[in-house]
């Protein structure tokens, strides 16, 4: 049965997602994942959230998904045997060549393939795999046709976001944000996090969703108000096809979240895949409608709020 | 080579027409961008043959873009194009998709590999491991900073692309942005992303192709060139896609004549009509930022920086 992953952007969000029906969570190391620091978590955190993880026959997975600099991959090294050497066997890994670092210094270890990878073919599965990792996450817009192939052939699982964003390019090839506003902040154990870089830091200013106008060569206005789609997303109706394709994880994203709205979507999730599960042949979507356009609604609450100060930080000149 | 590499990209046979190519070394043909793209060299296999033994007989050499979004429906093609590339005697593939660097490694490396400006690459490891599968280059991310850069093709063993004038590939995705209309019944295609846009949010400027995201301003190294060729960067690239003619041709013969002065020793500056080149075809000002660590519109220099009028 599909493994249910999401995210913990705190102590207290690991817990709710495991309280309420998760069977994994990933959270992100301090200066390494797909997220600014206040969602990521040190290592004595870490530590910990892997006992609880550990204590409840759980799974907790780590993310260092960003695209560090040459010079931090000592950091790298450094911080995935400490954590290693505290039981930790779980990671989720953007770079090619700090995957196969760890997979040759720690054979043991189970690497998955970020969604920063923007794995969108069979062969890109099988590179990754190749690299060392035993599951890749597919891109936001793969089609099921392809998810069903990668499953055939690249003998790697698969994992499939059903609650994130779209990015307006592909997520993990965009550097928008960073062209507009970049710093470089070095915290005390020597990593930088890049503010603005959401590849190398995780902090994303989100300018796509500002307000653009699209003008020709001479600056004469095409368009005002021109979208740069960056949708999030809830998938449910999906879930039962997910299920029958194999895939081996289904993935709610969403550490910026308050905990309560992620331990709503986890309860959703749980009893919605538990409910096919037990009965594919009669399982109906209608019923779940209604529930789900109510967190819906508080997720897009959230989401327009959070959004609006990401801009804001981003307009502001340092 | 004779000390430095200068690549120009062009797209199509549109973009190579009027463009003087005396100040390249190499150019790269076609777009990653979009295979509806006019003539792209990507997608038009045929013109493969006749351009890369033009511009052989010309002593330059000639790379074959690939798409940089290839799904899976698209593989076939980047098959047939890996095949065309090397059978019609092209020196390297630009590569931007993993998957596409495995297929050209299981082909049996029929052509090398330069790892384009999507392919992510930020580490020397993940460098090391396109190196081991066929790269023989590398253009780093357009995030990595000239400093980064230095180590990591040091570290990696593998040369070291750098781009030193046009727009900062930004953005890319498979869908487009231009039309209104899926993209085999809008008229607006494949004219659209030929046409200049862009996209301006007060004091943010982009350029949109449709598919892809691009700086505003150009970036534009010229007043540093002494330090890349102290740094030890051999290779450099004019971004040609979508610009003009005389863009490509005089951007071409500023850097041809700054980058021999660099390259020769002695002292170094800025002349006029260099600058005066540069700024004219660079409308919404000039940038560098991210080699230097801060955000990519930044202007990082003594000589230029008041070619940006919005900084």
């Amino acid at each position: 049965m599909a493994e249910l992953l999401a995210s913990g952007g705190s102590m207290e969000m690991v817990r709710a997602a495991f309280g309420n029906g998760a069977d994994a969570v990933y959270v992100g190391a301090r200066g390494w994942s797909r997220r600014r620091g206040q969602y990521e978590m040190d290592d004595a955190a870490i530590v910990e959230a892997a006992r609880y993880a550990r204590s409840a026959g759980k799974i907790l997975r780590v993310a260092f998904n960003t695209l560090p600099a040459s010079s931090e991959v000592p950091l790298f090294l450094a911080r995935t045997d400490a954590l290693h050497a505290a039981g930790i066997r779980d990671f989720i890994l953007t770079d090619p060549g700090l995957m196969m670092a760890l997979k040759n210094r720690h054979p043991d270890t189970i690497l998955h393939a970020s969604v920063g990878c923007t794995i969108i073919n069979t062969q890109d599965a099988l590179f990754y795999k190749e690299a060392g990792a035993s599951q890749v996450v597919a891109e936001c817009r793969m089609s099921k046709e392809t998810m069903r192939k990668i499953k055939e052939e690249a003998g790697v699982g698969l994992e499939v976001l059903v609650h994130a964003t779209t990015c307006y390019t592909l997520l993990g090839r965009c550097t928008m944000s960073s062209y507009t506003k970049h710093e470089q902040r070095i915290d005390e154990q020597g990593k930088n996090h890049f503010p603005g870089s959401p590849n190398r830091g995780g902090l994303c200013y989100r300018i796509c969703l500002s307000d653009w106008d699209q003008v020709g060569p001479a600056g004469e206005l095409e368009a005002s108000g021109v979208e740069l789609p960056n949708r999030a997303y809830f998938l449910a109706d999906d879930i039962p096809e997910l299920i029958d394709l194999g895939v081996d994880t289904i993935k709610i994203q969403g550490r910026e979240y308050s905990v309560p709205l992620v331990g709503q979507m986890v309860r959703f999730y749980r009893e919605l895949i538990d409910a096919c599960v037990r009965d594919r042949a009669g399982f109906r979507m209608e019923p779940w409608r209604e529930r789900m356009s109510r967190i819906v609604a508080d997720r897009d609450a959230e989401r327009r709020e959070k959004t609006a100060g990401l801009i804001g930080e981003g307009r502001r000149v340092h | 080579m004779h000390g430095f590499e200068l690549i120009l990209s062009v797209a199509s046979p549109r973009e190579f027409e009027g463009t003087d190519l005396a100040p390249y070394d190499a150019v790269c043909l076609g777009s990653p961008y979009c295979r509806r793209v006019e003539g792209n060299y990507a997608e038009e296999l045929g013109l493969l043959p006749e351009v890369v033994s033009r511009l052989h007989a010309a002593g330059k050499r000639a790379y074959v873009a690939t798409p940089a979004v290839p799904r899976e429906a698209d593989l076939p093609l980047v098959e047939r194009l890996v095949d065309a590339a090397a059978a019609a005697g092209a020196d390297a593939l630009e590569i931007h998709n993993m998957g596409v660097l495995r297929i050209v490694r299981e082909k049996g490396r029929l052509v090398p590999a330069h790892m384009g400006a999507y392919a992510n690459v930020y580490t020397h490891l993940a460098a090391g491991v396109m190196r081991d599968a066929g790269a023989v280059r590398v253009r780093p991310n357009a995030e990595v900073t000239l400093e980064e850069m230095a180590i990591l093709a040091r570290e990696a063993r593998v040369e070291a692309e750098l781009l030193v004038h046009g727009k900062i590939p930004l953005g890319v995705t498979d869908r487009c942005f231009l039309l209104t209309e899926p993209e085999e019944s809008d008229p607006k295609c494949p004219s659209a992303c030929g046409e200049v846009h862009w996209l301006t949010s007060r004091q943010w400027v982009l350029k949109t192709v449709g598919k892809g995201v691009l700086s505003g301003r150009d970036m534009c190294l010229l007043e540093h060139l002494p330090r890349l060729v102290r740094d030890g960067f051999r290779v450099f690239r004019v971004e040609g896609l979508y610009e003009t003619a005389s863009y490509r041709s005089e951007i071409g013969a500023v850097y041809r004549e700054a980058l021999s002065r660099a390259f020769a020793g002695g002292s170094f500056a800025v002349e006029d009509r260099w600058a005066g080149a540069v700024r004219r075809h660079a409308p919404r000002g000039l940038c560098n930022g991210y080699c230097f660590g801060t955000a990519g519109r930044k202007y990082v220099g003594t000589v230029l920086q008041d070619a940006n009028p919005e900084v």
